[in-house]
Parts: C-alpha cells; structure tokens; sequence
C-alpha cells in the first residue's frame, strides 16, 4: 500500500482526483468505476464493487479485524482532520465514544466539499465515502504532507460501518448523507443552517465484520495524545459518552513534541531541566527532535513520520543516532573528558537514559518492512543527521552544564558497561556456562527442538515440587525461584549478571540479555510465568515482566510469553470434586453440581497457593496442553509500556502513589 | 548432545491447545495493583479503628480464643503462633513471631499488648529467645481491645479456608493507632504514627465528645505531643503541630541527659533515656567510631553501665573540653538526636482506601 490514498477535503471539489491505472495493478477489481461516465446506475454498481473489495478482504486495507483493526477506523478519521490540520485549517478536533459504541469525530476544518465532482459526477462528499482512492492528496495543491499507515480513507471505513453519517457544515448549510455497508441510504440533504464549517462524522463498526465491537478508550486515548504532541497547539478532546464510563480529557500542547518528551519522562529524574529541541528543514522534508536524558538506565527513542509511528524506526533514527554519537565523541574530546581518539563512547552509552522523540514530514514518505513500519527515505537521513551535528553542538557550547551531565551519564554508563561484561565473564569462567551446564534450580526436559519446549517459571516455596512430579518431562521444564527477585528497574546491567536469583534464568533459557540477546539462541518457545494468586505470586509477576520488557523484549515482540492459568475455584460435593477458572462458571459449575436440588450442599473454596495442589491436579488443571488454557503476552504500544514500568517499577514514588490511588478501585483480587 | 526419544515430535504438538491473548500493559497492571493493594491493605497500615495491621489483630483474636487473658496462665509462645497461623494467617511463622514479639517489648509500645515471659529482646538489639523457650498472654489493655466482642460489636470474614470467623476489626475500647502508633511501609507509601499518653488521648476524646466542633488548639490543650515508650525529649512544638494539623511533620528527638563531676575536675555525660527506635550498641559503636577517627573530640572514655536498674550510658570527657561543644557535635553527628518523621497514614472506609488522617 504504497501510494497515498485518503480522503479528499480539499477546497476545490475540482481538484478531486481519481488516480489512473497505477493503482489498478494493486487492487483490481477496486478500480471499475474508472471507466465510468454518466451512467448513474452503473456507476452505483461498480462503486459498491469497489468497496465490497474491502469487506471482502478488510485485512488488507485496515490490518485486521480484531479490536486494532477496529481502533484503525477511527484514526482514518481523525487522520483527515489531522491532515485539514497540516493544512492549516482545523484548530480542534473531538472524538466521543457514544453509547453502543459508535464514534462520533467532529473537526471545525472547512468540510468536505460538497459541489458536483467533475469525473463522476456526484457530489465530492458522496465520492469521497463511496470511492477508494479518493483524495485530495495525490496531485499537488491539496495538501503537502499528509500521514497514514494504509492510508485508505474514509471510504473503507464506510465500507466497514453497519451505518455512517456524515454532516459537513460548509457555505453556510449543513450537508447531511447517510450510507449502510458502503450503500448510500440518504443521498446528500441540507438539513439546516449553520455560522462554521467542519465536518461530523458519526460510525458504528459492523459487527458482522469484527470480532469484537467495544471501543476502549485508553488505547483512543493513547494515540490521540499522541497526535496532539506531534501537531503543536491542535486542541484534541476524547470523550466517552458511555453509561457507567463517563470521561473526557482535552488535550492541546503547545510545547509540542518538547512536551512530549517531559510526558514520557514523567516519573523518572530528569538530568537536565530543560528539553533540547532542534528543528530544520530541506525542500520539502522538515524533521524536528527533542529530547532530555534522565537518570533510568534505559533508551526511548519514539520516531514518527507524517505523524505515522514508525515503532521500527528506519533512515530518521538512523540519522539521529549515527549524528549523536558523533556529536558527543567530539563535544568529549573538546572539553578533554575523552583524552584522545581511541577514547570512544559507544552508542549504546550515548543513548542511555535518553528520551527522543523525532518527527519528521515528507512529501513521499516510504514505509518498509514487513509492518511498514519503518521509514525508508534515506535523504531524511542526512536531514536529521545534518540538524543533531549542526544544532546540538551549538546548544552544548552554549550550556556546558548539560554537556558536561550527559558526557558523565555516557562515561558512567560506558564504565558500567564494561564492568558488566567482565562480571559476565567471570561468570562464565565460574560455572561453565559456554559448556552448557545449566543450574541446580532448572529441572530440565527431554526435548531439544525450542519450537517444542516449555519452561514453567515456578515460584519455589510453593509449587516447584508439584510442577516437577506433575509434569509431561518430554517437553516441559520446570525452574524453580526462591524468594523475591530483583526489581531490574532500579538495577543496572552488571547487577543483574551477579543476581543470584537472575543468573539461573538467564543461563536456563540460554538467549543472553539486553543488546546480546539472541532469540535464535533461546531454549524454549513457552516461557509460562506461573504464580500463586497472592501477594507474592503478583509481585513476582511484576518483576519477571520488568526482566523480560527491560532485557528481553524479542521474547515478548515473539509472543513467546506466557501467564499459567491456573483454577480459581474447587467445588466439593460429597466426594465430586471439580474446578472453575473464573467467577462465572463457579456458578455455573456449582448450579450443575446441585442439579436443581437447592439443598444440596457444595462447598466452594479458593485456591490460594499452586502448592494446595496435589502434582497431579496441577497436570490436570494447569499443565496438560489438551486441556488447561495459556494467556500469551502481547505488546501493542511500547512506548505506554515504557511509561508504565517506570511508574510501576521505577525510582520516583510519588506517581506510583498516584497511580495507586487512581486505580485501587480495580483491584479484584486483594490478598490479606 | 545425546539424549533418548521414544516419542514423536508430533505427539507433543498439540496444536489445538487453547491460547488466549492478553496485553503485557494490562497483564502488569493487574498484576501490580494486586500485589500494591494486598500489601497496603493486608500487610502494612493499621485500620484507623483499633490501629493493628491484620497479623497483630489475628495474634490479638487468636490468643483471645485460647482463654490467654492477663488473668490467665502463660503459655508457650509456639502454641500462639501455630494457632495463628493455622487458623488465620497463611504466611510464615517468623512473621508472625516477629510481630507478637514487637507487641510485648517494653521499648516499642508505649502500652504493650502482649504481656511476655522471658527474653523479648532488648533495646540493645538482641534477638529474643526462640518461640519454644517464651511465654505470653493478653496484657490488660488488650482486654479492652477485645472486650465485648462476642456481643456482635464487631463484622466478620471467613478466614482463609472458610472453616472459622475472624473480626474485620476489634472493638477496641482506646484509640489504640493514636496510643501506641504504627509505622508501615507499603507500596507508593509508608506509614509512621508516633506513640501518644492514654490519659492525654482520652482527655482529648472527652473533648471531642463533649464538643465536636473543637479544633486543634482544643485537643492540643489535652495533647502535647507524642510520648514515647524510650521517653527521651521532644525539641520543639512547630513539627508536632503541623503533623497533627496536616498528617505530616518532623519531630526532632533528643537523648535526656545530665553532667556529672568525677576525679579531679572532669566532667562526664550520664545518658539515661534514648530516642524511640534507636538501637542502643548500634549506638555506642558509631560513637566510638567518630571518636576514634577524630570526628568528635574530647571524648576520653566511653561505657555502657546499664543494669537492672536502668540505663546508664557514661561518656568522659577529657580535662579541657568543654561539655556543651562536646555534646552539641553528639548531637548532631550521633542517633543521640533522631527525626521522627511523622506520616499519619492509615485505612480508613472500612479498610478499603489509604487515608492521610
């Protein structure tokens, strides 16, 4: 999905146009109506065509159907305004989750054009929702820059509606239309007057089309705040408008992506007051960066391009990063803190503690990999590089109090690096870890393929006996942990390689940690975290999850995470006894057990500890592949996750109270 | 590396085995506000009512149960914390030991809940005798806090197998929280409640009930401040104000002291009571080490002449110094002065929301 393809809201409807053959080699069939002159039914026919393409395969234009795919048609929306907002004619947009989960977006843009287009002959706001590949975007005057990872538009989520109507209020009327599944159901109306122009666009997802149709507004909200840092001074408010579920925030940031960087610094120490921000332009390539360090031991660089999250980052960070380490390597050399060419400072020092966010917009933004989520333009390269040499140097001249905090962060971070690898190579030499000899605690399996191994982390005290004698020893593997782990927050690396409860887990799952680690190396393609429902089994949550976020993150990005799901509930009925993973089947489980009869008694009891279990109940409910249930971790916004483990975890403790505070109401399962 | 198959990899496939997806943000969440409020709430603050943390009150109940009033025999420590344990506190013993000892040491309650037989440990930081060798039973204040509870005063969960009753709460008769204190750490927060006089609490009480409008000023009239079971000396009223008008403040505590004439002409410092929570031998040594690196001078000689009937800490100084600089640098270089960092945090709604008080 290369080309740029979304909604027209140009302020000529003349300047609709549909593009030519170069699509049709993308999308067939989408590309019927090109042939189409006056014709009104035929035309009907082959626009439906278009848009059954995407019902057809809804894969391809908006990723999936999950819930993701559903958060997308929204932001197709709001990427529209966003782009009226480029232009330079939207100042606020609002986004409401309404009750049944509809969404409503307004922005106060100029509208979407509603004069007759020339090549169709309809109004511009029909073509615009009922013919993919409409836009204003493709030849030049519309708009210069405009974002969006599909870039499909407002056509595909029409298409994907059970109903839409849009209100565009533009030369003093308000402009309805309504449509069903793509179909117009309403042809384009005036239903009254107004004194603004903007459009109103309000959706309800098919459920026919998607396996779930509930809105959450976290991950809305999340992406919009986003949105309002990268567009300085756009007022953005999220609403939801659902009973029981009453919220709103209006964002507007008129620091910009500078106010971001604070955001995501939130909760750590910054090193230095204030955030470094540079900007510069070529042709039609602009870039703009911020950033601070502060004093965590990890690096959080967020890129976007044409305000598209760029999660794999791609030429803009490459720039950045080649042009950092650079620019510190002299700065150090010039103020003598590095004594001679062959003192170098890595860039993986230079990075670390450091917040970046880098925005870059381009006329022909190229996004690659196998998520287009890396951006490819390699003269956006030179861009940024050229700004970080130029502009970073100047500001470090002029504040060598900050210089000189940052140099210090990398030479400690460069020492503590070092000394991280000679304790990993003494421990190596100690145990013979390059000879394979794992550790005590592992109770390892027969299997070697990893595709087929599992490896249940078992807290010690309690359940790694039952785990052991209950077990499949073909294929799963059971390490036992005693006592509290460290919190690798609030550690630096060579701590880690010397944690006597951390080593065994390195050594047993045999991929390394941080910038070694090597997924193809792993012992296990399961790695199930299983721990008791008390106190201690979620701490020990927390931090296994903290180690394999900080050190392991491809284990996560794999999916090769997963949370034990053990039963809740034992019911007993005279000498029947059965188990409920959840609330709801208790019920159920304790109705079928009394079979209608009110007075028998079942007696009900929660488990606490997977150490109540006999070995061979905890095979049956927990372990046997044929019959338990696994919870994989997934990862859908890392930078949110960052956040949250430097509040959760981290060093400050006056925003984990907060949080605390926040959420003490959603704790359902409190042990005391 | 060799090893024996006697199975297909097919076999252990399973490819229909049921996997559901769950986000790490979501996952992490749950999982930290289970473990932040099991801790806040069932381990680490008192409940504003009767001021214990849910082991003291499960020692408290557990040994009410066994009969174990001031009136009564001691028993065996051990029998206490077994019973406890098996009836209502699924954690380790040493927990438990630990906090019923806490309850019986003279030095740490300013009115001990568990009267005690045999070596509790001491303020010098020795560890007390082993559960098989201590006796313990309810002290009299205890009884207060338990009397009555069988006349439905109280609510009541199951314990943790469902098999007995415990109390939510004891109807305590006193403000225990604000008579012996609490101190706590929990997650994103701690808690640290000084010990007050029973009779002054009460005095203050009467006020209030007699006039519930009555305002700070009125209540300190009854409440100076807080009183510490090591005694010692309170400098200053600003931080007990501000703690007590806005839940936080600092109290700085010093050691009681007198100068005392010996041989020809010295002077030596007597030290007879401690600040609260100071470890004496801990102490003695960090002095002893200031002096030896020459941090404090004038300092000749230094001896714990505790006994039996009381503490007495001797600190001679040399022929010239003077007595005041040498113990201002104490001071301000030893424990001998210590903070007390007020933070009146405890649950209140029925144990379910942190509140500063």
């Amino acid at each position: 999905m290369q080309e740029e393809n979304k909604t027209l809201m140009t302020e000529e409807a003349d300047e609709v146009i549909i593009p030519e053959v170069e699509t049709a080699a993308l999308d067939a069939d989408a590309h019927l109506e090109e042939k189409v002159d006056t014709a009104y039914d035929g035309s009907q026919i082959q626009v439906l065509e278009g848009l059954e393409a995407v019902r057809k395969r809804p894969g391809m234009y908006i990723g999936s159907t999950s819930t993701s795919g559903l958060h997308h048609l929204v932001y197709e929306i709001v990427d529209n305004a966003i782009d009226e907002a480029l232009a330079g004619y939207c100042t606020a947009i609002t986004v409401t989750i309404n009750e049944g989960d509809t969404i409503t977006v307004t922005d106060n843009g100029r509208g979407i054009p509603v004069d007759v287009q020339a090549q169709t002959g309809k109004p511009a706001l029909e073509v615009v929702y009922t013919v993919l590949h409409a836009g204003g975007k493709f030849g030049g005057g519309g708009y210069k820059v405009s974002g969006g990872l599909h870039g499909v538009g407002a056509s595909v989520v029409n298409a994907l509606s059970e109903w839409l109507q849009v209100r565009v209020h533009r030369n003093g009327n308000i402009y309805e239309m309504k449509f069903a599944r793509g179909h117009v159901v309403q042809d384009m109306t005036v239903v009254g007057e107004t004194d603004h122009t903007g459009t109103e666009v309000t959706f309800k997802p098919d459920p026919v089309m998607f396996d779930d149709t509930v809105y959450n507004y976290e991950t809305l909200h999340t992406r919009l705040r986003e949105e309002a840092f990268l567009n300085a001074g756009l007022s953005i408010t999220i609403s939801d408008a659902r009973p029981g579920k009453e919220k709103s925030e209006a964002m507007c940031y008129a620091g910009g992506i500078r106010e971001f960087v604070t955001y995501q610094n939130k909760g750590k120490t910054p090193l230095h007051n204030e955030v470094i921000y540079m900007s510069g332009k070529r042709g039609d390539a602009m870039a703009e960066i911020a950033l601070q360090y502060n004093d965590s031991y990890n690096e959080n660089i967020i890129s976007f391009a044409n305000n598209v999250h760029t999660p794999e980052g791609g030429m803009h960070e490459e720039g950045f990063k080649r042009a950092l380490t650079a620019v510190l390597n002299a700065y150090g050399r010039k103020i003598k803190m590095l004594k001679d060419e062959n003192d170098k400072i890595s860039g993986d020092d230079c990075r670390e503690g450091l917040t970046c966010i880098i925005s870059v917009k381009l006329t022909d933004a190229q996004f690659e990999g196998q998520t287009k989520a890396k951006l490819g333009n390699a003269e956006i390269r030179t861009l940024v590089s050229s700004i970080i040499m130029d502009k970073l140097d100047t500001y470090l001249e002029e504040n060598p109090g900050v210089g000189k905090t940052v140099l210090d962060k990398a030479l400690t971070a460069a020492r503590a690096r070092e000394a991280a690898k000679k304790a990993r190579e003494s421990v190596r030499r100690k145990t013979g870890l390059e000879g394979g000899q794992m550790p005590d605690k592992l109770q390892d399996c027969n299997e070697r393929d990893p595709s087929l191994c599992e490896i249940y982390i078992v807290e010690g005290d309690s359940a790694a006996g039952s785990a052991i004698q209950g077990r499949d020893s073909r294929f799963q593997a059971i390490l036992a942990m005693w006592g509290k782990m460290l919190n690798v927050e609030k550690a630096r690396a060579d701590k880690i390689y010397g944690n006597d409860k951390l080593y065994p887990l390195i050594v047993a799952l045999g991929a390394g940690i941080g910038t070694e680690f090597d997924i193809e190396k792993l012992r296990y393609h399961k790695i199930i975290i299983m721990a008791d429902a008390d106190v201690d089994g979620a701490h020990i949550r927390t931090l296994l999850l903290t180690f394999f976020f900080r050190y392991m993150r491809p284990l996560i990005d794999h999916g090769y995470v997963y949370s034990a799901v053990p039963p809740l509930y034992k019911l007993t009925r005279g000498k029947t006894q059965r188990v409920a993973y959840s609330d709801e089947e208790r019920d159920r489980i304790s109705a079928e057990m009394r079979g209608g009869n009110p007075n028998v008694r079942v007696e009900i009891n929660r488990f606490k500890g997977l150490g109540e279990m006999d070995p061979h109940e905890l095979w049956e409910t927990t372990m046997d592949p044929e019959k338990r249930s696994l919870r994989r971790i997934t990862l859908d916004d890392a930078s949110r996750a960052d956040q949250i483990f430097s509040v959760l975890m981290g060093e400050q403790v006056e925003p984990r109270k907060e949080w605390i505070e926040k959420n003490a109401q959603y704790a359902v399962n409190i042990d005391i | 590396m060799a090893h024996n198959r006697d199975y297909k990899p097919e076999d252990i496939l399973f490819p229909n085995q049921v996997i559901t997806e769950n986000e790490l943000i979501d996952e992490m969440e749950k999982s930290y506000i289970e473990y932040a409020m099991s801790v806040i709430v069932g381990r680490a603050l008192p409940d504003v009512r009767d001021g214990l943390k849910p082991v003291h009150r499960r020692i408290l109940y557990a040994m009410y149960e066994d009969n174990l009033t001031s009136d009564r025999p001691f028993k065996k420590s051990a029998t206490c914390v077994g019973d406890v344990l098996g009836r209502y506190h699924p954690h380790g013993d040493a927990s438990v030991y630990d906090a019923m000892v806490r309850l019986a040491q003279n030095f740490s309650m300013r009115y001990m809940l568990v009267d005690g037989h045999g070596n509790f440990g001491s303020v010098d930081g020795d560890p007390p005798a082993a559960y098989r060798y201590t006796e313990a039973r309810l002290s009299r204040i205890s009884d207060e806090m338990l009397r009555d509870i069988d006349k439905d005063t109280v609510d009541w969960d199951p314990n943790f197998d469902e098999s007995r009753k415990e109390p939510r709460v004891l109807p305590s008769r006193f403000p225990n929280l604000l008579v012996n204190g609490s101190s706590g750490i929990a997650v994103g927060m701690a808690t640290n409640i000084p010990p007050h006089n029973l009779r002054e609490v009460i005095g203050a009480c009467i006020c209030v009930l007699d006039n519930p409008e009555a305002e700070l000023p009125d209540l300190m009239e009854h409440i100076k401040g807080p009183d510490f079971p090591t005694r010692a000396i309170i400098m200053g009223r600003s931080g007990i104000r501000a703690a007590y008008a806005t839940g936080r403040g600092r109290v700085v505590m010093r050691a009681r002291h007198e100068f005392e004439e010996f041989g020809h002409d010295r002077t030596r410092i007597i030290i007879t009571e401690l600040p609260y929570q100071v470890n004496k031998r801990q102490l003695i040594r960090d002095i002893a080490d200031q002096v030896k690196d020459k941090r404090i001078d004038g300092i000749s000689d230094l001896r714990d002449e505790t006994d039996r009937n009381g503490m007495r800490m001797v600190i001679e100084l040399k022929k010239d110094a003077n007595p005041q600089v040498v113990l201002n640098r104490l001071f301000a270089q030893t424990a001998l002065q210590s903070t007390f960092a007020i933070n009146m945090l405890a649950l209140v709604d029925d144990q379910k929301q942190p509140k500063i008080l």
